[in-house]
This record gives C-alpha cells, sequence and structure tokens, in this order.
C-alpha cells in the first residue's frame, strides 16, 4: 500500500486514477494493481464499517475489486470521478451483502454498531486528511441530518430504519439525508 | 413499505447512500432513467459520498491483494458499450446510468438524417421528462426545465455543424432565454481519462459549459448551457476527464451562435 488514502481528495489524482482505469479496461494487470493500491483503503474501510465482520468485510472487499475489473470499460470519466465509481461499487455491495445476511439470518450482532460506527472509523488510518475534512463537514450539519447521514452510510442502514431508530418519520429522514449530503458536498467542495 | 409513498426525486439522497431497500430502489431506479437532473444530482451526491468513504480508509489485510489478483487474472472483462449493445446488458453499476434517447441505425452513412434525429431524440427525451419531476441542482438549471423552455422559446433557432474530429453536433438555442441544448451524433470515442467539453467563447475569455457523458447509442447529450452573452459563439474541445476551466486543447468546433 504505497499511496496515502489521502491522496484520493488531491487535485490532479482523479485524473490519474481515470487513466489507471482506462488501461485496466483494456485488460492492463499493472494498471490494475495500481487502482488497489490507490483505493484499496476507501474501499475496504467502508465496507468494513458496514459489514463489521472481518473475514466477510475482507471477501466483499475482494468482489468490488472484480467488479472494478470486470466493469471498468463502463466507467465514464464525463459523468463522475473514478473515486465516486468505485466507492458507489463498494458500498453497494456491502450494503447488499447485509441485508442479504440479514434476510437469512434473523441476525442482530449490529444492533449497537453504527452509533460507534463513524467514531470507530476515525481511529482506522493515520494522517488521513480526508477525515479531518469530512469530519468538520459533518459537525456542521444538523444533529439530524448528520446521524441520518452516519447512521445510512456508515451503518448501511435503510432510510426507514434509520427512521425507526431516530424516531422520526421517514419523509422527514429522507429530506434530512438528501439535504445533509448537499450541504456535506458543498462543504467539502465535492462536486465537479 | 407503502404506509408512506415519498415522491420519487426526494429519495435522492437515501438512494445515493444505498438506503434505499428492493421496490424503493427499483422505483427510484425507473425514476432516474428519465430524470436527467435526478442522475445529475445523484452523480454529484455520490462525490459527497466517496469522500465519506475516503474518511473511513483502513488498509486491508495485504494478502488480500495476491489473491485478488490471481482473481482477476481468469475473470473475464465486460466490454464497452457500443451502439449494439442492448441496454439490459449495457447498464451496469449501482447508478445504471445508460439511458435511451433512441436507436438509429445507418446514421454514420447519413450524417444529415442523424442531425434531424437528434434533434428528434432530444424532443422525444424532452415529452418524456415532461411528466417527470424537476428537483433542482445548485448552481445549475434543471435539463427538462432548461430543453422545454428552449424548445418553446418564440426565437428558437436550430444550428448544426459538423465535429473537425468526426460526429455533427446540433444546437437549439433561444437568445430571449439566454440558453441553449446541444446534442451530438457519432463522436469520435475517447479515451477513458478524456471528455469532450463544452464552451462559451468571447475573444479573450472562455467559460466552460459542460462536459459531454460518454455516447449512448451514438449519441452525446443533451447538455443545457445558459447564460449566453451576445457574441458568444460556442466550442467544443477535448479535455481531461475532469474537465479543465480553460480550454486546452484546439477546437474542434466552432459555432457562431
Amino acid at each position: 500500500m504505497s499511496p496515502s488514502p489521502s491522496r484520493s481528495g488531491a487535485p490532479g489524482a482523479g485524473a490519474d486514477l481515470a487513466a489507471l482505469l482506462a488501461q485496466v479496461a483494456k485488460g492492463d494487470h499493472a494498471a490494475f494493481a495500481a487502482v488497489y493500491d490507490r483505493v484499496a483503503a476507501p474501499v475496504f474501510g467502508t465496507v468494513r464499517s458496514v459489514v463489521r465482520d472481518p473475514s466477510l468485510s475482507e471477501e466483499v472487499t475482494q468482489e468490488v475489486f472484480v467488479e472494478v475489473w470486470r466493469a471498468a470499460s463502463r466507467f465514464d470519466a464525463c459523468k463522475g470521478s473514478p473515486m465516486a465509481w468505485v466507492a458507489t461499487i463498494a458500498h453497494r455491495r456491502a450494503v447488499d451483502r447485509v441485508r442479504s445476511e440479514q434476510r437469512s439470518a434473523a441476525r442482530d450482532r449490529r444492533t449497537a454498531a453504527p452509533l460507534i460506527a463513524y467514531d470507530d472509523v476515525a481511529e482506522t488510518v493515520a494522517d488521513n486528511l480526508d477525515r479531518e475534512r469530512v469530519r468538520r463537514c459533518l459537525g456542521a450539519l444538523t444533529d439530524l441530518q448528520r446521524e441520518a447521514v452516519t447512521l445510512a452510510y456508515y451503518g448501511g442502514y435503510t432510510y426507514r430504519e434509520v427512521a425507526g431508530l431516530l424516531g422520526v418519520p421517514a419523509g422527514t429522514v429522507n429530506t434530512r439525508m438528501r439535504d445533509g449530503l448537499i450541504r456535506l458536498r458543498d462543504c467539502l467542495g465535492a462536486s465537479r | 413499505m407503502s404506509e408512506w409513498e415519498p415522491e420519487p426525486h426526494t429519495l435522492a439522497g437515501a438512494y445515493a447512500m444505498d438506503a434505499l431497500d428492493g421496490p424503493d430502489r427499483a422505483r427510484f431506479e425507473r425514476h432516474l432513467e428519465r430524470c436527467e437532473e435526478c442522475t445529475r444530482e445523484v452523480a454529484g451526491l455520490h462525490e459527497a459520498t466517496a469522500r465519506l468513504a475516503a474518511a473511513a480508509a483502513a488498509r486491508p489485510p495485504a494478502p488480500l491483494k495476491d489473491s485478488l489478483l490471481a482473481e482477476t487474472a481468469r475473470t473475464r472483462q465486460l466490454p464497452p458499450v457500443t451502439r449494439g449493445t442492448p441496454q439490459a446488458i449495457a447498464r451496469t453499476g449501482p447508478a445504471g446510468r445508460e439511458r435511451r434517447l433512441g436507436r438509429f441505425p445507418g446514421w454514420v452513412r447519413a450524417p444529415r438524417l442523424a442531425v434531424a434525429l437528434a434533434g428528434v431524440a432530444v424532443l422525444a427525451a424532452v415529452a418524456v421528462w415532461a411528466g417527470g419531476t424537476v428537483g433542482r441542482v445548485p448552481g445549475q438549471p434543471p435539463v427538462s426545465h432548461a430543453v422545454a423552455t428552449v424548445l418553446t422559446a418564440p426565437d428558437l433557432t436550430v444550428i448544426t455543424g459538423r465535429v473537425r474530429t468526426g460526429g455533427t453536433a446540433t444546437v437549439m438555442m433561444s437568445r430571449r432565454e439566454r440558453m441553449l441544448v446541444f446534442a451530438a451524433a457519432g463522436l469520435r470515442a475517447l479515451p477513458g481519462s478524456r471528455c469532450y467539453e463544452l464552451w462559451l467563447m468571447q475573444p479573450g475569455r472562455d467559460r466552460p459549459a459542460g462536459l459531454l457523458p460518454m455516447p449512448s447509442h451514438g449519441m452525446s447529450g443533451p447538455v443545457v448551457a445558459s447564460g449566453l452573452r451576445a457574441g458568444d459563439r460556442l466550442g467544443l474541445t477535448v479535455e481531461p476527464a475532469t474537465g479543465s476551466p480553460r480550454p486546452t486543447t484546439a477546437m474542434i468546433l466552432v459555432l457562431t451562435l
């Protein structure tokens, strides 16, 4: 794992990653290894935050990267950043896995997990500049926006579950999620 | 499910965070297929969630990389989406962002027809969008509303042009509304790290006017540009994927508006 994960937000990093993905689309294994080095930490961290179980997290992370390999030709750099593309695949995979496990085994081991997930997440990688900015921008949200966003993203809960956890109507949770993410996007300067 | 039916466009945040389950997700994805501005909003929100992901970064165990590389070495990749790719197969990834604007076999040999059809495709898209809900992206005009505004403007002007590197461009414009809609057909495919970028140009002052998404079935756009000024010309260049504040390559299309 050479480059630090904080590079994902650096100017120019997105263009490099897009160029690497274009190589991956042509079957370039070395480029794929380079993509892995660049985004494995955000992917694994996100998956683990949702899935919790370490060995299942590794399995899902591997699935995510196989998907990145298979679908590299479908990445459209003109529509969004490569990091957003990869992170979207990772989060979707993690959430889908957790929900299918949930259905097959009535499990409750995650009940308290999301409530600690955000702090927990904060411990994972030292010198993570993204983390500091995200923490600051999350801090600028209203309590309800912040809880809705962190429960959904780091906890992997549906908005109906979030509504239940927070004891507010589903419609309210929805608008808070959207407003919270928009504010987060603007605060992080994350739009392209 | 059911006791409360949300307006689809209010679900963009929940969707971007995968907080929609089964039926809700399917319904929202159907909505996305005909709601250009929702697609754009979700893309913007995904830039934010990517930062949430980066903030959660944690190093995976080292052996994971080796077993992954062994697996990809025996995994066949998906081909790129081309005009021949059926939509159901073309659609990949969580967002499922391919959009059907129309299918026009033979446009390569009939560029004039292609231009006409590009206009028809935009019109058809507008007809679909008119039924969709408008959700605003801050700082950008909602596409369906903008397209409808331009197409119903009394001073609607349609301009077509040939792109130097291949393909044809159609611009529908209203000076009164200071807005234009751009679409193109048959543009040359670009390497993954490059995009077509539109410009509104004044002597010595070029303003970026949007990136064209990868073509679907040979069609690129529509892209809406607002804030037209008197004397503007429209330009098209090839830029790095993240877009440029100023053109960095030669114009491959210049249209006097």
